[in-house]
This record gives C-alpha cells, sequence and structure tokens, in this order.
C-alpha cells in the first residue's frame, strides 16, 4: 500500500516522515521503501507567457518571451502550440537536469537562441501526456519552483500490510493506527452532503437475493453531473498511491477507496435496467462483459450485482462495461457494500481478476464504514462533478455483522508473553485502538472489537495489540526454565553425516539439485510410480502447475540431475567431476488420504574424467567401475556394513557388461557402474561416465554403526602367496571365496591379475597372498603347507592352473 | 724374532698410511682383505712363526694381536669418517623442488554450503535440547495450510505461490486439489506434535520447500528449518531469549536480535526477526560506504517467529489451555549467504565446482 504523507497529514498531525516510518514498522506495518517526490524538478519553475511569434526560420516552431518572475524576460524556441500568451507553463531553466537526463543548455534553434526549454506533464515525468505544454492555473506566480505549485513535494511509503489487517489499507486506516500510537486523535473527514431532490428511493431499489453473500448494500444517486477530467491534485493522489486517472466520477470512487479503505462502485444509473439492483448468483452459463473488456462466462458461485434483466458488475471484482460511467452519463448511482470475503476470494482467483476491490473484500471490509463511504464518495461527486445528490441511501441490510467481543483475563498477557502487562496499560492500549470496553471484573475485562478489526477474536488477539504497541523491546529474553530433555542423535542423521564424510573422503563434493525434473530426465531410468488403483504408472509425481516442463515431475532417481550438473561442470571445462547427492526420491503412498507420496532417502554419485587430477605426480589414466565401487565400498565400510555382494549387471541404466547390483543378505542396496552409453548419449555426455545410487534404507537396515569388538589371535601366522591361471569369466569372488573354505585361513588379498603372454586369450593369472593362524597354537609350516596344498587342489576342481 | 716382529712393526706402518688415505668403503674393504684377510698380509707374517722356538711365540704371537687389533680399529675408524664425510656430503647438497604440489592422491571433496549451514544450525538447537524430525515435502492442505489455520480462501495463501500436484499421477483417493508441495517447513510442526501426542515437544526441522516463484532473487525450491518448543509456561520471553542465543552462536556473539510484529496465520504474537548486520556490525556502513548488504539499516531480517496459535496446538492435539510454545523459522540460503558472503541464490543449485569447491 503507497501512502502519501501530504494526504495522511489530514487526518493526524505528523511527526518527520523518518519517524512516522519507525514507528509504523514498530507495530507491525512494516515500511518498505520511502520515496521523496518532486525533487527531481529543481530549476523548474512556473512562468508567464508574454508573447509568442513565428520562427524565422522553422514552420513547426514558435519564438516566446517568458516571465520568470525575475530579471529581464527570457527569449525561449517552442514547439508547442497549445497554449495562449498569457498562459502560465513549466520553465526548465538553463543547467536543469529533467527526469528523462536531459540538460537544458544554451541552444540555438535554427539560428535563434533559446534560454531554456517549456515543458510538457511528460518532460516533467508527470504523465504520458506529451500533446503540449503542462498548463499552469493562472493563479500561480512566475517563479514559483514548480514542484511547490502542483503541490509535488510529497514523502511516499511503501507499507507492506500484512493479509490480517485490511483496515490498513487506506490513508485513514494508517493514520488510526498512528493516532493511537501517538495518543492522538483522528480527523475523520466529514462530508458535506447538499441532498435535493426527490428520494433516492424513488430512483432505484435494491434488492438482495443471496444474503450469505452480501451483508448490506447500501446506494446513493447523484444527478445532473457532468463527467470531465479530474482536477490536477486529485489526479495527482491517486496517481502517487498507483491508481490511474479516469473521469472525475470514477477517480472519486478510488479517492474514496484510498481514502477510507472501502470499495466502491459507481453505475451509469440510466443502464440499469428497470431502476433495480439485485445482488444474486450467476445463472448457469450467464456471461458478463467486465470492464476490462473481456467476456465471462460464469459461475454458479459467482455472485452479481445485476439489474432487472442482467450482471451489471461481478460483486466486490470488477464492473460490467454495459453499466459503465460513460462520457454522457449524467445520472449516477454509487453502490457501497459488504460482501463476505472467501467468496469475493473464490471468484477472484476463478476469473484470475485482482482488483482494488477484491484485494479488500477478500480480506475482510469494514461493515462499520458502508455508509460513511457512500456518503463522502456522493459528496465528493457533486463537488467534482456537479450535480446533486439526492436525498437519502437505498439500504439493503438484511444482516448485521457480528461484532465480537472478546474476553482478556489480566494474567494472560503474562502467561503468554512472559512480562507483566498492568491492567491500566492493556486498557489504555485497546481503548486506543478502537476497542470498546464491556464490562470488567477483578479476573479480566471484555471488550468489542471495532468494526474494522476483522482480525481480532480470541484472547491472544488482544495479547498481541497490546505487545506490538508496547513495543516487543519491552518484552524480556529468557530461556525456558524447564529441564532440557537430551535427545539422541537419530540413527538416519549419523549413518547421513558418515556417509558424507566417507564420499568426501573419496573425493566427491555435494551437489544439490531440485527435486523436481524433465519427464525425459526421467525416461531411460526405466523406473514409474503407481496410480490411481494400482494398476496404472506413470513416470514420477507430476505437479499442476510447474514452472516450466524442465522442473516438472518429482524425481525417482537423483541421477539424472546429477548428470546435468556434470554436463554443466564440463561445458565450464571442468572435467574431473566427483559429485555426490543426498536427497529424497517420490514415489505414491498406498493410503494417498493420509500420505500420497512414499519418500525415500537416496545416496548418490557420479565420477568422470581422471582418477586423480593432474599432476606432476599423476599417472593420468581415467576412472572406471572399480574408482565407482571403492566410493561405494567407503560407504558401505563406513556404516559398518559386511559381506556386501557386488553381482553384475547392474540397473538397466548402467552399461551391462561394467555395472553391478549392490546386494547384502538378498537385499538390493543399489547400483553402480559405467552409464549405459544410450543414457549417456540422452545427457550429451561421453562414454565412461561411473555412477551409483544406493538406498538409505537398505543401508540404515544392514548397518552396524557402533563397531562391535572381537578379539583377535595374537599368535604367529604363515604367509604364502599363490598364483592360479583361470578363465577369464571366473570372478575374484569365487576364488577368494573358494580359499576362504579352509578354516585356516584367515584373510586372502588379491593383489595381481594378469593378462597377455604367455596366458592364452581368454586366460588370466590371479595372485593371491593368504594368511594362516589358528587362533589357539603357533602354526607349523608343514600344516600350513598342507592346507596350501588342499587349497590348490579345491581350485583345480574348477579349472584353476597352478602357476610356478 | 726380531724379523718377524719388525715385519708387523712395518705391517702396522703400512696399515696406517693407506687406511688414512682410502677414498671410500670398498678401498677400505680391500684394504681389510690385504692386511687382515685369510692369505693377508698378517697370516703371512705368521706362518713364519712355526720356526720360532717355543719361547718366543708367545711374545710374537701378543705383538700380532696388537697389530690386529689396531688395524680393525683403524678400519672401524676409517669407516666411521667415510660415512660422516657421505653424510655431510648428502646434507650439504641442493635442495628438492619443496614447491612441487603434495602427492594427494584423491582431493577431498566439499561439503554444499546449505549443508554445512544446515549442519551448524541444527547444532547450535541440538544443544539447547531440540530434536531433528522431518516430514513429507508432497503434502497435504490441511498440514501444509488448514492445520496452520489457513482455511481454503485465506487471503494469507496468496503470501505462499503454491505447487499442486496432478492426482492422476498418485493413486487412487485423494481429493482434487489437496495434494501439493509443502510451501514451508511449517506442517512439521503439526505432525511433531500429532507423533509425540503431549508436551513437552522441542523440535527443529530442516527441509526442502517449494514456492512457485523463479527469478534472481527467488528459487522453486529452497531451504527452511522450523523449530518448535511447546510446554507449560513457554512464554515470548523465552522466545526471544532462544533466538537471541541462536543468533549469538550462529553470527558470533556480539550479534544483537530485535523483534519486529508481524503475521504469520499459525503465530500470534508474530514477530519478524532481525539481525545487526553481519558485514557492517549493524552501523549501516562499511569503509565509509553504504553496506549493501542490509541496506544501510544495520539490520537483517532472517527469521520469522512466534507463539504458537491456539488453535494450531489444538490441531496437534494439544491443549492449548494448559500449554503454551513458541515457533520459528528461517531460510537456510538466507543463513548460509550471510555467513559465506554468497551473493547469488542461483549458485546454490547449479552445482559448479568452482563454487562448491570452495567450502
Amino acid at each position: 500500500m503507497r501512502i502519501s504523507l501530504k494526504w495522511l497529514s489530514e487526518y493526524v498531525a505528523l511527526p518527520s516522515p523518518e519517524e512516522v516510518a519507525r514507528k509504523l514498522t514498530a507495530v507491525g506495518l512494516e515500511v518498505e521503501a520511502m520515496e521523496r517526490t518532486g525533487q527531481g524538478l529543481r530549476g523548474v519553475v512556473a512562468a508567464r507567457v508574454l508573447s509568442s511569434e513565428k520562427h524565422p526560420n522553422a514552420e513547426k516552431l514558435s519564438v516566446t518571451r517568458i516571465d520568470r518572475g525575475e530579471g529581464e524576460p527570457l527569449q525561449i524556441v517552442c514547439g508547442a502550440k497549445n497554449y495562449a500568451v498569457g498562459d502560465v507553463v513549466p520553465l526548465a531553466t538553463i543547467g536543469t537536469v529533467l527526469p528523462g537526463g536531459a540538460k537544458i543548455e544554451k541552444a540555438k534553434l535554427r539560428g535563434v537562441e533559446s534560454f531554456g526549454m517549456l515543458c510538457s506533464a511528460r518532460e516533467l515525468g508527470l504523465s504520458p501526456d506529451a500533446s503540449g505544454l503542462l498548463i499552469l492555473p493562472p493563479e500561480v506566480k512566475p517563479g514559483t519552483p514548480i514542484a511547490e505549485a502542483l503541490g509535488l513535494e510529497d514523502v511516499l511509503l511503501e507499507v507492506n500490510v500484512t493479509p490480517n489487517r485490511p483496515d490498513c489499507l487506506s490513508h485513514l486506516g494508517i493514520a488510526r493506527e498512528l493516532a493511537a500510537i501517538l495518543g492522538q486523535p483522528v480527523r475523520l473527514p466529514a462530508p458535506k452532503l447538499a441532498e435535493a431532490g426527490g428520494p433516492a428511493s424513488d430512483a432505484v431499489k435494491v434488492r438482495i437475493d443471496a444474503p450469505d453473500r452480501c451483508a448490506r448494500y447500501a446506494a446513493r444517486v447523484v444527478e445532473g453531473v457532468k463527467i470531465g477530467p479530474s482536477p490536477a491534485w486529485l489526479a495527482r493522489r491517486l496517481e502517487a498511491c498507483g491508481v490511474r486517472s479516469i473521469s472525475n466520477v470514477v477517480d472519486a470512487t478510488n479517492y474514496v477507496l484510498l481514502e477510507l479503505g472501502h470499495p466502491l462502485h459507481a453505475f451509469d444509473l440510466e443502464r440499469v435496467a428497470g431502476r433495480e439492483i439485485v445482488v444474486r448468483t450467476a445463472h448457469p452459463g450467464e456471461r458478463l462483459a467486465t470492464l476490462d473488456g473481456k467476456v465471462r462466462t460464469l459461475a454458479p458461485d459467482d455472485l452479481l450485482v445485476a439489474d432487472r434483466d442482467r450482471g451489471s458488475a461481478l460483486a466486490g471484482v470488477m464492473g460490467g462495461g454495459d453499466s459503465e460511467i460513460a462520457a454522457g452519463t449524467t445520472r449516477v448511482l454509487v453502490e457501497s457494500a459488504w460482501f463476505e470475503p472467501s467468496g469475493i476470494r473464490r471468484t477472484s482467483r476463478r476469473h484470475g481478476l485482482k482488483t482494488e476491490a477484491s484485494y479488500r473484500f477478500e480480506r475482510g471490509a469494514d461493515p462499520g464504514m458502508v455508509i460513511p463511504a457512500v456518503d463522502r464518495c456522493a459528496a465528493l461527486i457533486a463537488e467534482l462533478a456537479g450535480g446533486v445528490v439526492r436525498p437519502g441511501i437505498v439500504d439493503a441490510h438484511p444482516r448485521q455483522n457480528a461484532r465480537p467481543e472478546v474476553r482478556l483475563r489480566w494474567r494472560r498477557p503474562a502467561e503468554l508473553l512472559g512480562m507483566e502487562v498492568s491492567r491500566e496499560d492493556a486498557r489504555r492500549i485497546l481503548i486506543g485502538l478502537g476497542f470498546e470496553e464491556r464490562a470488567s471484573d477483578a479476573d479480566g475485562a471484555t471488550f468489542r472489537v471495532p468494526t474494522w478489526r476483522v482480525d481480532v477474536s480470541i484472547e491472544e488477539d488482544l495479547v498481541e495489540e497490546i505487545v506490538r504497541t508496547l513495543g516487543y523491546d519491552s518484552i524480556p529474553a529468557t530461556l525456558p526454565a524447564n529441564a532440557v530433555v537430551m535427545p539422541a542423535e537419530p540413527v538416519e542423521a549419523q549413518a547421513i553425516s558418515r556417509i558424507r564424510a566417507a564420499l568426501e573422503a573419496s573425493g566427491f563434493s555435494e551437489a544439490v539439485n531440485f527435486s523436481f525434473v524433465a519427464a525425459r530426465a526421467l525416461e531411460p531410468f526405466g523406473r514409474s510410480v503407481e496410480t490411481g488403483d494400482g494398476s496404472g504408472r506413470a513416470l514420477g509425481i507430476a505437479l499442476k502447475n510447474p514452472i516450466s516442463n524442465d522442473l516438472a515431475v518429482m524425481r525417482t532417481t537423483l541421477v539424472p540431475s546429477l548428470l546435468a550438473d556434470l554436463a554443466h561442470d564440463r561445458r565450464q571445462r571442468i572435467e574431473d567431476v566427483r559429485l555426490y547427492e543426498i536427497a529424497r526420491t517420490y514415489g505414491t503412498g498406498a493410503r494417498p488420504e493420509e500420505a500420497p507420496s512414499a519418500e525415500a532417502l537416496q545416496v548418490a554419485g557420479v565420477v568422470a574424467g581422471r582418477r586423480v587430477p593432474v599432476g606432476w605426480a599423476a599417472p593420468g589414466d581415467v576412472v572406471d567401475f572399480y574408482d565407482a565401487k571403492a566410493a561405494v565400498a567407503g560407504v558401505l565400510e563406513a556404516l559398518g556394513i559386511d559381506g556386501a555382494r557386488f553381482e553384475a549387471p547392474g540397473a538397466s541404466w548402467l552399461h551391462p557388461r561394467t555395472s553391478a547390483v549392490v546386494t547384502r543378505g538378498g537385499e538390493v542396496l543399489g547400483d553402480v557402474g559405467e552409464l549405459h552409453p544410450r543414457v549417456a548419449q540422452a545427457f550429451e555426455l561421453p562414454r565412461g561416465v561411473l555412477a551409483f545410487e544406493l538406498r538409505l534404507d537398505a543401508l540404515l537396515r544392514a548397518a552396524e554403526l557402533v563397531p562391535q569388538y572381537r578379539p583377535f589371535p595374537r599368535l604367529p601366522a604363515v604367509l604364502r602367496d599363490l598364483a592360479v591361471v583361470v578363465d577369464d569369466a571366473v570372478t575374484a569372488a569365487s576364488v577368494e571365496g573358494l580359499v576362504r573354505e579352509e578354516p585356516l585361513v584367515e584373510a586372502v588379498t588379491l593383489f595381481d591379475v594378469y593378462r597377455g603372454a604367455p596366458l592364452p586369450a581368454g586366460k588370466k593369472n590371479l595372485a593371491l597372498a593368504i594368511t594362516y593362524r589358528a587362533a589357539d597354537r603357533t602354526l607349523t609350516d608343514e600344516e600350513a603347507d598342507r592346507v596350501h596344498a588342499r587349497i590348490v587342489k579345491r581350485l583345480a576342481a574348477v579349472g584353476a592352473e597352478l602357476r610356478t | 724374532m726380531a724379523d718377524l716382529l719388525s715385519q708387523l712393526e712395518a705391517l702396522a706402518t703400512g696399515a696406517r698410511a693407506a687406511i688414512a688415505a682410502a677414498p671410500d668403503e670398498k678401498g677400505l674393504e680391500e684394504l681389510r682383505v690385504r692386511f687382515l684377510g685369510k692369505k693377508g698380509e698378517l697370516s703371512q707374517v705368521l706362518r713364519g712363526m712355526g720356526q720360532l722356538p717355543a719361547g718366543e711365540r708367545p711374545r710374537v704371537g701378543e705383538v700380532a694381536n696388537r697389530v690386529r687389533d689396531e688395524v680393525e680399529g683403524l678400519l672401524a675408524d676409517g669407516k666411521r669418517r667415510l660415512e660422516t664425510k657421505a653424510l655431510e656430503a648428502e646434507l650439504a647438497g641442493a635442495p628438492i623442488d619443496v614447491t612441487l604440489a603434495g602427492r594427494r592422491l584423491l582431493p577431498r571433496g566439499h561439503r554444499h554450503p546449505i549443508t554445512r549451514a544446515t549442519e551448524d544450525i541444527s547444532a547450535i538447537f541440538a544443544r539447547l535440547g531440540y530434536e531433528v524430525a522431518s516430514g513429507p515435502e508432497i503434502e497435504l492442505d490441511w498440514f501444509n495450510f488448514e492445520a496452520l489455520n489457513l482455511p481454503p480462501d485465506h487471503p494469507a495463501r496468496d503470501m505462499q505461490d503454491t505447487f499442486y500436484v496432478e492426482e492422476s499421477t498418485l493413486r487412487a483417493g485423494v481429493k482434487p486439489g489437496s495434494v501439493l508441495l509443502r510451501t514451508h517447513t511449517s506442517p512439521v510442526q503439526v505432525r511433531s506434535m500429532k507423533r509425540l501426542g503431549k508436551a513437552p515437544v522441542r523440535i527443529i526441522c530442516p527441509g526442502r520447500v517449494y514456492r512457485s516463484d523463479y527469478d534472481q532473487t527467488h528459487s522453486p525450491m529452497f531451504h527452511q528449518v522450523e523449530g518448535l518448543c511447546v510446554d507449560e509456561g513457554i512464554t515470548f520471553a523465552d522466545l526471544k531469549g532462544t533466538l537471541a542465543a541462536f543468533a549469538r552462536a550462529y553470527f558470533g556473539p556480539g550479534t544483537r536480535t530485535r523483534f519486529r510484529p508481524s503475521y504469520f496465520p499459525f503465530t500470534e504474537p508474530s514477530a519478524e526477526v532481525d539481525v545487526s548486520c553481519t558485514i557492517c556490525g549493524g552501523t549501516g556502513r562499511k569503509d565509509g560506504k553504504r553496506c549493501g548488504t542490509c541496506k544501510e539499516t544495520g539490520w537483517l531480517e532472517v527469521l520469522g517467529a512466534g507463539m504458537v496459535h491456539p488453535r494450531v496446538l489444538e490441531n496437534g492435539g494439544i491443549d492449548s489451555k494448559r500449554h503454551t510454545g513458541f515457533a520459528f523459522g528461517m531460510g537456510v540460503e538466507r543463513m548460509a549467504m550471510l555467513r559465506y558472503g554468497i551473493d547469488d541464490l542461483r549458485l546454490y543449485f547449479e552445482n559448479d565446482l568452482r563454487f562448491l569447491s570452495q567450502f
């Protein structure tokens, strides 16, 4: 809400603008910006045209002599035609910088010297009107600074009015708040209504068919008006508040809106069929042409202000084109009503129409302002557009707005605030804000809420009124007295922080990506969510109103986001990339009315580029499956997960030859491997990108976060190496498994894999270091040799040849 | 005998000179073989002992042992001398290039600043006894709005542009328009109260939230930390003390806090909380110039807070006649911006390694 301090000062005596801003902010009406207007026009003064002659060398220019209130008359060349000798116009003197940035200098125009510039309203930044010079009222003395002559010097405040305070969406509302803080009275505008002619009720009838949606509808009739432009002072006030000036009658309604906060509407009474106003809901399929030029098909829930035959306005939202005030209007019906807020909001949203009126009605207009506003507006119309106000108000008032009474227990402020508030302070503050004390006793008092305070209905609201007036600074700062129950860190949080540490130690940096992605980004991953009765599938849970198609579906895997990050980094010429993300993926919930989604945390990562960044000591080779596997192994180790298995191939989005599914005890923990070439292509990535994704819930089930000590033997071990040649298809795990079948084998490490000459193709040599140890005795070499021989035999049984 | 003795004497003299002149350990070894080896000079001399009368042998043997001991000692000294010389030569050599990068096989990865800020915030509240809670991001309208005193058609819903979920992509049974992406972490307030079923409640909830607004200063996804403390006798003063303690812990011991009245449908009274500007120390001026971070006000708006509305307590199953509580919420992106001097919201979600690796 834009507030003009000049305007505001009509209702309450103001301290300095800074003080006003500080005080308003302190009571919850945050002043977000302060703008001083009229400052940009220094150097522009009022000046009288003394003479005007045709320019000797230019058809379209004139040479004028100008009285600027001091010194000799100035010679100025001018291109406008709309002035007469004797008019007072704005003169930009030499040295002035106009709002558009143009600097006025002495100039020679087609051979004639010009000592300044006569200005249009547009050149002064006052309005878009560039049709000619701005003609000032004749009584303005030459030499008067233009800002003063036009009353442009003002301070505008941008006040952030929270949705609970529609009563502050006006100058009067802000004045009321200030007056309460400053302990001053509010000067309410007192309209001088000169009523004449037959009673208004002879000119129009009002009927409310939807009393639940419209508690009151009051109309006044002004006749004999002449539509024309508004006086400059009024147009400027409207424009200062961001409202365009249209005509004197329409401006009067807007002026009262900004002044009193009550939305009004003016109809051309001649175009109200049957001279009858009916407030009703729309008929099925009924159409209405609104003022914005659109023809709207209405819903039966839309409230209409109609005449005998058809709708005239979308009640409380926007007028209709048919009954609009037009240049020839002479009879005006002024509407002031109270519409039920949620209905206005539904209509406003349904039609995408947000207006000054709907904004206020949906927040709650002041029912006590219906009559003062219509009086004020009718008086203003008569003043601005001539005409006479018919006696009386045609007032349909089927329903009284309840005025709640709220009890305040004297001890309640202290209970809620932790600070004693005296009864005197509580009373003084509430009464200052317009509350009426209805009854009181030793325990508390009952206050009637002022009509404009739609936000106050419970005791806590009264406490807030008291404390915001006292100032939050007056409340002490304490800590809750009750003993702290030390909560244990949840297992999930512990696990996540260990996973982060493990991945960061493996060189991964953390990415944070949006939870929604493009549908096409999910397609290659072959996942979907169950929809409908469970038989349907969708790529993922979709948004009805996404920002764009690229941010439209809740992801079912984190991998596509990380691949996009990788592509971004590669475009920035960053090629060695290790990124991880820990975030939720979103499936559908089986009991959607309680939990529409099933959200599960995932741990995912991508690896690309060199194993070790370029360096003098770095080998420079690129990452492969085993780098990604090492990262996964690091996560498993950090969680104390033993016995995980890696089995080829991994999920379908991975390369079938270089990927694995990770399981433990039959439960899938996730997948790791090289990206499937087609997936890499879809993300515009090269071959050889590695990725993994692990399910946190499965990891947690397998985790042993608190390691359990196992005694270890201190007797000496016997170490033996073993080299065997096996088929390429034989896995390391199967050979190691066979070795481990011997109970005396304590550890086995595969320390070399060799393919190539002199081995035949399709064969590989595996070199194993085996540690033998007995728990209860010192193992002899002979005993170790016997076990070793058994292992060789066991391996031979599966086709392994001992290599000597 | 005299002949043998003089031969031994000559051997000793020769050995002394030769050992002193030995250039390296290899030369020393050759000398050891020459003088003391099986076929060395000493053995040669002693071979002549057989011709001596038995009475003279002990005397010659004694001299021979002395000579052997002396030569062995000289060899050992020579070895030590050469070792010392070699070490001195090594130590005096040119140093290696210590400016070459250290040999680190895998540079450490970096934690995202949003995570870092969230962890720091959570750790502070953990010390104050707050437990971490969570709730769904795809949320029901009831928890996100209605239970928080924001009925349908409430204008305050305009404060948060909401993403709605397409029902056809859910399982059957949801009311149209009833499923959305949570616009704040506040629904976790009601969920936590319902889950615990009784006071005291002392939780914080960090998490992702969503609003359909995307420009230079708005991201459709961002992060909040919500806090809730409900018990008997909890007051606004406790809220002030708690947040003041938090601000000092997070921004530094000199940080001041300021509470201003505001409006949230789910708290009454409500407040916006400012902290003294972390850049200019609350003076509004930095290096003689206008502080751009606080726009010269000296204050930064960082938190929303208030006393939990009785209706919200009741919706959480807590008796509002016996209990009071406070709640607060903050934007993690903003907290991280202020802490790390990040000046562009979009950096957070671009995941450029040049950004990430700074943390």
